[in-house]
């Protein structure tokens, strides 16, 4: 990854009769960086990915590439290709001329535009099936055959708009695989729209998370995770405890205890929360520090974890996955352990208003 | 079986008309109570072919007011029929009922009015003058079946392309066009086969100066030769099955969405 700004969104605003459906975002993405979009559906982040790709005309702010502007230029001339859910693969062309659809555009000779298309046909394992039609293919072969599609033309910026959502779980995996090997050969810088935090925690350097239209945060995934803006967020990506502390520098004094953290220091009241996978769940009090008392008072087996409720004396409640060989049983007491590198604290105990996205926006 | 039997049965029913208008045309002479005319001849269809019945002639001029006017319907219908299969606006109703308005009102009722205006163009007796009076029931159709074919295609396939490297021509050429090529094809056939019998409009505004081959039908019938009137019908039927037979194809091609739609 090189700096940032290869791909630059300024005060980016785009209106559907008068009501903002992309607000004033600011976005600075680095060449061979892949950067998810995420967000709630309706939160305007396919909007967003339109005005990159030059289909939708915004109608404040610049979009700019290698500090060029595009705002004026047609989607045909910004070098870049987007590739939809649905594949939208040309009914009435087989899948080579689907391929081969945008050097054909471009000019480029048949000798040249065959070479290129079963290269890339190969590249993403469909060996053999440029005479096919695209009605003969399976729901992932279409995605695969759009993808080669896009990737030909040799793009600077690769959309992706909820490329996986309409295949199933276990070919979603292989997918995710196969872009992201793509991505890594060709250097192409990704943009990629989904819904899916999960899918954008595994494609992603970083993810700009969007709502109501805004720019919440742009982060790396394990930054979401540790260090969430605001509860919201935190709430989007999981998160499940959430409890306002008295805080007085490291020291955060909840409903159950005092403990300490490893976040800035801070005074006054603040929201507190913690991964519930953060919480270890100990029989007995062997470390000093950071221990609430706690009852179980629900055991839950999910396959992969036991999902458990806790219970403080003082009526704190906690939500702590821990492995499933740890078998709890109810009313069973024991100690958690709240480890004071995983304690993340907002200022305010409520859900924050919109944030001055400007300066918070273009921080990584 | 049940299929084929009922599917030879509409083909009779539709095609006897036709039979009696083919004897007529090789009978010499057929009178009551005769079944079966009692003498054949070729004579008729011999006369097709020479100049003094102006069959050649007609069917030329048929062909090339036919030809304009569905290309000219094309031109206004494939903007129009987007417009109303893909767009909402204010008025679109009234807008749909205004096309309609020339197949609704009859054609006498404006005539004079059309034309009034013809003979100040100077257009009244012309094949320009004819062509665009045939405007008049052509567009209406062409644009219906183009708006609810327009209707039933993804416009995102339009945004791909463009993305793809596609100009708005190109788009127009290689993406779209060829989608709802079927659906083109209907409307065009409409358009050929209505202009191609059409005898009232051509009559009053070719003013007996254009002679398409309807009016040639009309010439022999008032002529009282009844075998070179069936002769004559008959050849002005056959452009119509050609037509039907070449569509049929294409409309059968399941590669190529945005099909008939709720035509």
């Amino acid at each position: 990854m090189s700096e940032l700004g290869y791909l630059s969104l300024q005060q980016l605003t785009k209106r559907f009769r008068g009501v903002p459906a992309v607000n004033d975002v600011w976005l600075e993405i680095a060449a061979g960086e892949r950067l998810s979009l995420l967000g709630p559906s309706g939160c305007g982040k396919s909007t967003t990915l339109q005005l990159i790709a030059g289909i939708l005309r915004p109608d404040q702010g610049q979009i700019t590439l290698q500090g060029r502007l595009l705002n004026r230029l047609p989607p045909e001339r910004r070098e870049m290709a987007l590739v939809l859910q649905k594949g939208l693969l040309f009914p009435h062309l087989s899948v080579g001329e689907n391929v081969a659809f945008g050097l054909k555009m471009r000019g480029v000779n048949r000798v040249e535009r065959e070479a290129r298309t079963l290269a890339l046909l190969d590249q993403v394992q469909l060996t053999g099936f440029e005479d096919r039609q695209p009605t003969e293919l399976s729901g992932g072969q279409a995605q695969r055959v759009a993808l080669a599609r896009s990737l030909v033309i040799r793009p600077k910026v690769l959309l992706l708009d909820e490329p996986l959502s309409a295949l199933d779980a276990n070919l979603r995996g292989d997918m995710q695989t196969l872009i992201l090997r793509l991505q890594e050969e060709t250097g192409v810088t990704m943009v990629i729209v989904t819904h899916d935090q999960s899918e954008a925690v595994v494609m992603s350097h970083r993810i700009a998370l969007m709502f109501d239209g805004c720019l919440r945060q742009v982060e790396t995934p394990e930054g979401l995770y540790q260090r969430p803006g605001d509860a919201s967020v935190a709430r989007f990506f999981g998160g499940v405890n959430f409890f306002t502390a008295a805080a007085d520098h490291h020291r955060l004094t909840l409903a159950g205890g005092d403990v300490l953290t490893t976040d800035f220091p801070q005074q006054g009241t603040v929201q507190v929360t913690i991964r519930p996978e953060c919480i270890h769940l100990l029989a007995d009090q062997i470390c000093g520090t950071n221990l609430l008392p706690v009852t179980v008072s629900q055991n839950r087996f999910t396959g992969t974890q036991r999902h458990l409720t806790l219970q403080t004396p003082a009526g704190l409640e906690l939500q702590a996955w821990v492995p499933p060989s740890q078998n709890w049983a109810i009313g069973q007491t024991a100690f958690a352990h709240l480890p004071a590198d995983a304690l993340w604290s907002f200022p305010t105990p409520t859900v924050p208003a919109p944030p001055q996205s400007v300066p918070k926006a273009l921080s990584p | 079986m049940t299929r084929k039997v009922v599917l030879s049965l509409i083909i009779g029913v539709l095609f006897l008309p036709f039979l009696p208008l083919l004897i007529w045309s090789f009978a010499q002479g057929w009178y009551f109570p005769q079944l079966l005319p009692a003498q054949w001849t070729v004579t008729n269809w011999q006369a097709i072919f020479t100049a003094s019945t102006k069959v050649g002639q007609g069917f030329v001029q048929s062909l090339a007011i036919a030809s304009l006017a569905t290309a000219l319907a094309l031109v206004v219908g494939l903007p129009a029929g987007r417009a109303l299969g893909l767009m909402e606006f204010p008025g679109k109703g009234a807008i749909k009922l205004f096309l309609l308005l020339p197949i609704i009102v009859s054609p006498l009722a404006t005539l004079m009015g059309i034309q009034f205006v013809l003979i100040r163009l100077g257009l009244s007796g012309t094949l320009l003058g004819v062509v665009l009076v045939h405007l008049l029931p052509t567009i209406p159709y062409m644009t219906l079946v183009l708006s609810s074919v327009y209707a039933n295609f993804d416009i995102s396939y339009e945004a791909q392309a463009r993305t793809l490297g596609a100009s708005p021509l190109q788009v127009l050429s290689q993406v779209t066009l060829p989608l709802i090529a079927p659906g083109v094809v209907v409307g065009a056939l409409f358009a050929f086969l209505i202009s191609w019998n059409e005898f009232l409009l051509t009559f009053f505004v070719g003013s007996g100066r254009v002679l398409t081959l309807p009016m040639v039908l009309f010439t022999s019938l008032q002529g009282g030769n009844t075998g070179l009137t069936a002769a004559i019908a008959i050849t002005s039927i056959l452009p119509a099955l050609v037509f039907l037979l070449f569509s049929s194809r294409a409309l059968s091609d399941d590669a190529a969405i945005g099909g008939l739609g709720d035509v």
